[in-house]
């Protein structure tokens, strides 16, 4: 149950998309996951 | 290097957690009156406190955090923003009274009748009022507290955490409070995040969401009171500007969440779509309780000491036993 800010960042490895994600504050993370959820959502399911 | 090598590591503790999920839909299903979401952190406790979370599952289970914090912003697309603005101003003001008197009433009682000195009582005082372990760890931060009292300080928010998911289900039942005055209680009087949503939504979808709501409210006071402490602490560096302070404190997601209210109480979301965004939300928050309950170590509960255990215990009577009157007089 800790809350400690940064998920997944073991170490700075991988592609730069990787090392930029894990650069991010876990709180940005979830915000951009959500808002992509979302988007796909209003392509997908349109009015 | 490709996407899909760092992704690898991950794979084994998202299949743990969404193989914890499923098995807690299934017996959700099968058993009438079983709370997927209950079951969820109950099987992730069994798991932890048995043959434990394997080494290899432990970079993927560490993502129900961000899996927790994702589903509250998709909760977003859920919450009817009419209903949120009309009691909006009664559960302001109560989050801002509980957080303001939680603290100073949490200060008094464990300096005051349990003598214990030091940061500690701020550290209990703010991971009480607040939301939980974060509001410890970013208050021990500004307050440079030891890793001891930290560690301490934790353990008895966890310890309150796993017994308050189990206890404030049976009392919400027991007093037959409505699903928004139940939600509207625990998210004033619980203390991190996690639990409370699994609470409130053990109780009822309509709980869950107020639960979530007012404990994000409670949740964005963090950056003020972390800003408070060092101030009252005097422990704060001069060139440290204050805007910085509260913004690194503050929790983002919270702005997805309301981006997403937004969006959906905009009318640019389809009935179907809105459906289906609430199902990946309920979905990330059972695998966000999976992975609560294996965060769950009751051996480690079991060494935290009696006065923190005490201090906290009364404040959270006060404090339940108050926001409870308050939510059936105003709710």
């Amino acid at each position: 149950m800790t809350d400690e800010n940064g998920d997944g960042s073991g170490g700075v490895e991988g592609t730069r998309l990787a090392r930029r994600w894990q650069a991010l504050d876990r709180g940005w993370q979830a915000l951009l996951l959500g808002l992509a959820v979302v988007a796909v959502h209003l392509v997908i399911q349109p009015f | 290097m490709t996407v899909l090598d760092d992704l690898g590591p991950y794979v084994p503790g998202m299949l743990l957690l969404g193989g914890g999920a499923l098995l807690a839909t299934l017996l959700g299903a099968m058993v009438p009156g079983l709370q997927p979401l209950v079951v969820a952190v109950a099987l992730g406790v069994a798991v932890a406190n048995t043959a434990g979370t394997p080494a290899v599952a432990e970079p993927g289970v560490s993502l129900h955090k961000l899996a927790l914090e994702t589903g509250i912003v998709l909760l977003g697309a859920a919450i009817a923003i009419e209903e949120l603005v009309a009691a909006g101003p009664t559960v302001i003001g109560l989050v801002v009274v509980v957080v303001a008197g939680g603290l100073l009433l949490s200060e008094a009682i464990a300096r005051g009748v349990f003598r214990i000195e030091g940061t500690t009582p701020s550290l209990l005082a703010a991971g009480a009022s607040v939301c939980g372990v974060s509001a410890v760890v970013a208050v021990g931060r500004v307050l440079e507290a030891r890793g001891a009292a930290l560690t301490y300080a934790a353990a008895t928010v966890l310890l309150f955490d796993a017994v308050t998911l189990v206890a404030f289900p049976l009392a919400g039942e027991w007093l037959g409070l409505t699903g928004r005055q139940f939600g509207v209680w625990a998210g004033l009087s619980m203390f991190s995040t996690g639990p409370v949503a699994a609470a409130g939504f053990a109780h009822s979808v309509e709980a869950g969401q107020w639960a979530t709501v007012t404990k994000l409210a409670r949740n964005s006071l963090l950056g003020g009171v972390a800003i408070a402490y060092s101030v009252a602490y005097a422990a704060r560096s001069a060139t440290d500007p204050e805007a910085r302070e509260l913004w690194a404190e503050f929790p983002k997601f919270l702005l997805g969440f309301l981006l997403v209210a937004a969006i959906a109480n905009g009318g640019f979301l389809s009935p179907a779509a809105i459906e289906s965004i609430t199902a990946t939300s309920d979905g990330l928050f059972l695998v966000a309780f999976v992975g609560l309950g294996l965060s769950i170590r009751v051996r480690e509960l079991r060494a935290v000491g009696l006065a923190p255990v005490g201090a906290v215990f009364v404040h959270l009577l006060v404090v339940s036993g108050l926001t409870l009157a308050a939510v059936r007089t105003l709710l």
